[in-house]
């Protein structure tokens, strides 16, 4: 496979990342990373250098978005992130990530405070939303407002507690730090939280997106095939238009997406992305379960599965949080009254 | 006729410009030539008259902001819809009135440039772009609303041109209109869309009558328009009888994900201009960063970038040459929603002013107090909402509707 992205498309990794989701069926974590790391899919927007592709974030999208859909039991969009995270800081640990050879998630909730003991740096606090934790080898933690540390979860303070949350699939954890020591070269810079968050929310928008595409395909044979009063479901117009509004919801969110991930885009469209496939992809879900009726309510139709997925993403991204923020941020960077437009006035007064 | 000053020509003769060179030339000439009487975020607004309208408008289009992907033989600026764009989110950006021809422009002139015959194209088009004639759409009936197969209005032969006789109602701006494209049933009622033929029809012809009917917004903007036996040359017939309507609605696909492509850009004006008038009172400053406002705000930001995300995706796409088919309904519904979702929260937040009222408070109240009235239109007209998400489960998600 070219190493650049001359010729490549984002879309041409769906196939293969499709491909290699229905392989890792039934597989452990580990055999999971090994066989993604072969199809080159741990190492997106890693560096060369450290065995990745180098490619833009696009290109990671509909990778992410094909192991929702697929319901991959893997911490892709954790691995995807770190790979590229520590090439710099970490550039061997970043090369055993993107090879499989090291599972490595982030803890999404909370921070930790550090003290310094001689050579070493302790630290201390309680995290969570961290997905597959119980079986991966190191976590990133957040450090007060913006930076980061690599833990070893077998180091000795380190406790992972029992899965918690809604999701099935990508189970998260919590974890408490009780007196970690960690070496000087396992902190992060200290303003790197913000730029991976923001890669984090595209990158949580697009796994929506794959849950959300799943949800309505499977109301859209749902209602196709299941037969009341004589017809099909989707012989009714109360459920056409509610199929329709979910195509809405799901087209917007592609195209807030695809915009997010486009030149010049920054914080407020990748923000924007991330509220979208929030919105949407919670209304198409649940709108999904609601159609199919009494299955929908049943262990066995996955429609439930794409629901407690994308519930989770919305709370590791903080979404409520988020919405609130940027609501902010928009007013904050808008002048008081109408001072924005006085040049105009002044313009057509010298008319 | 009111003369609206601009710039030399030569200022705005932008031909070899692209790009950010053409978008900046575009906001110049915006800023420098849109009076502030136009502006309803300003104190100064005051409702235009028809005469500055069509004034303002002409001016528009001599600097290269209207016709601006129509073909230069008709009067168009032969530009590529991404310019088109860039012309639209800078019009956006500004509070300025709606078009008082924007059926000429963007209904009945795509049909022309579609269907029409080479004469027809000379001598209508660049008459609407000029703003010597003003069109208005002929096409829903009482009887005919949503369900134009059902139209009944008729053209009949009459030698070698047609009589037309009929009614037309929600004809927005019949009483300011020179032209009416007219949608005439030239064979049985039970032929449904076949033998519907269009037609460019004079307002001043004899045997027409409008009429018009006051809205909720307290405009008489809306008409009914009565034809009685009215003589309509064959000149101004447009396309074959039985082709106009399938024409028709092929461009009318493009125009519903194309037309009133500022809308994103206006939409995120009125944002700005609410949170800039809440700033100068006190208790509106504080609420509009509460975290309930704030997240509000934020809801309303989301809905306008997913709608630029739907405009920009249509343009990509037909830029491409790839055909939209019923994808312009998704920009329209989303549109639609999120801007009343946005006017009653408008109305919401300007109702908690500090008393006395403050200036610019009164000017925001004035606007959004319009906007809220107009924005329950925009759910019913263009196609409802519930004909829009019709045709997405139809045509997007083909849903089967038999037994």
């Amino acid at each position: 496979m070219a190493l650049t992205s001359e010729g490549l498309q984002p879309a041409d990794f769906a196939v293969t990342a499709a491909r290699a989701v229905a392989a890792c069926s039934g597989l452990g974590l580990r055999e999971q990373a090994r066989q993604l790391a072969d199809d080159g899919l741990l190492g997106i927007i890693a560096r060369e250098d450290a065995g990745g592709l180098d490619l833009p974030l696009a290109f990671a999208a509909p990778v992410v978005a094909a192991a929702t859909a697929g319901l991959l039991r893997f911490p892709l969009l954790e691995m995807t992130l770190l790979g590229h995270l520590l090439q710099q800081s970490l550039p061997r640990m970043a090369e055993s990530i993107v090879r499989g050879d090291v599972l490595g998630t982030i803890a999404w909730q909370g921070s930790v405070v550090t003290e310094r003991e001689g050579s070493s740096v302790v630290l201390n606090g309680a995290v969570a939303r961290a997905p597959c934790a119980a079986e991966v080898d190191y976590v990133l933690v957040r450090i007060g407002a913006g930076g980061a540390a690599l833990v070893p979860t077998k180091a000795e303070g380190v406790v992972v507690e029992e899965g918690a949350g809604l999701d099935l699939t990508v189970p998260e954890h919590g974890i408490r730090l009780e007196r970690v020591a960690v070496s000087d070269e396992s902190i992060l810079r200290d303003d790197l939280w913000t730029g991976l968050g923001s890669d984090a929310n595209v990158l949580r928008a697009a796994a929506i997106l794959g849950s959300a595409e799943a949800c309505l395909s499977l109301a859209q044979e749902h209602a196709s095939t299941r037969r009341q009063f004589g017809r099909a479901l989707s012989y009714n117009q109360a459920i056409r238009h509610a199929l329709a509004r979910q195509k809405l919801g799901l087209e917007g969110m592609r195209h807030a997406i695809t915009r997010s991930l486009g030149e010049p885009a920054g914080a407020l469209e990748r923000d924007a992305a991330f509220l979208a496939a929030v919105t949407y992809g919670t209304s198409i879900s649940e709108g999904a379960l609601q159609i199919h009726g009494g299955m929908g309510f049943t262990w066995d139709v996955p429609v439930h599965r794409h629901l407690r997925r994308i519930r989770s993403l919305q709370a590791q991204g903080d979404a409520g949080g988020l919405i609130a923020a940027l609501g902010r941020r928009y007013v904050a960077e808008i002048a008081s009254d109408v001072a924005e437009i006085a040049p105009v006035a002044e313009a057509a007064a010298a008319q | 006729m009111t003369v609206i000053e601009t710039e030399p020509p030569e200022a705005i003769t932008v031909t070899d410009l692209s790009g950010e060179a053409y978008r900046v030339a575009m906001r110049r000439w915006l800023r420098a030539n849109l009076p502030m009487g136009f502006r309803s975020d300003s104190a100064a607004f005051a409702p235009s008259t028809l005469q500055q309208s069509i004034a303002w408008e002409a001016a528009m289009y001599r600097a290269g902001l209207t016709g601006i992907t129509w073909p230069q033989a008709y009067g168009g600026h032969g530009r590529t819809l991404r310019e088109h764009l860039i012309a639209n989110q800078e019009i956006g950006a500004l509070a300025m009135p709606e078009s008082v021809n924007s059926i000429g422009k963007e209904l009945a002139g795509p049909i022309i440039l579609a269907v029409g015959t080479e004469e027809q194209k000379k001598r209508f088009l660049p008459a609407i772009l000029e703003m010597r004639d003003i069109w208005c759409q002929g096409f829903s009936e009482p009887e005919a609303g949503s369900d134009l197969a059902s139209l009944r209005t008729r053209a009949t032969r009459s030698g070698d041109n047609w009589r037309i006789t009929g009614q037309k109602i929600w004809t927005s701006g019949a009483y300011r209109s020179q032209r009416c494209l007219v949608l005439a049933r030239t064979g049985p009622l039970e032929d449904r869309h076949r033998g519907l033929a269009m037609f460019a029809v004079r307002l001043d012809a004899e045997g027409v009558r409008v009429r018009t009917i006051k809205s909720i917004d307290e405009r008489e903007s809306f008409c009914e328009v009565f034809f009685d036996d009215v003589a309509v040359l064959q000149s101004d017939a447009l396309g074959a009888p039985d082709e106009g309507w399938a024409a028709a609605i092929r461009v009318l696909e493009i125009e519903r994900a194309t037309n009133r492509m500022y809308r994103a850009w206006r939409f995120e004006n009125e944002l700005r201009h609410l949170i800039s008038a809440c700033k100068t009172d006190p208790v509106l400053a504080q609420s509009v960063t509460d975290s309930r406002y704030a997240a509000k705000l934020g809801e309303v930001v989301v809905d306008i970038e997913v709608l630029k995300a739907h405009v920009e995706t249509v343009v990509d796409a037909l830029m491409n040459g790839d055909r939209i088919g019923a994808r312009g309904s998704l920009a329209k519904l989303h549109w639609s929603e999120a801007h009343q979702r946005f006017a009653a929260l408008a109305l919401e937040l300007l109702a908690q002013a500090s008393l006395p009222l403050l200036p610019a408070v009164k000017v925001a109240r004035r606007r959004f107090e319009a906007i809220y009235l107009q924005a329950r239109a925009e759910t019913i007209y263009a196609g409802t909402t519930e004909i829009q998400l019709g045709i997405i489960a139809d045509r997007i998600l083909q849903l089967s509707k038999g037994k």
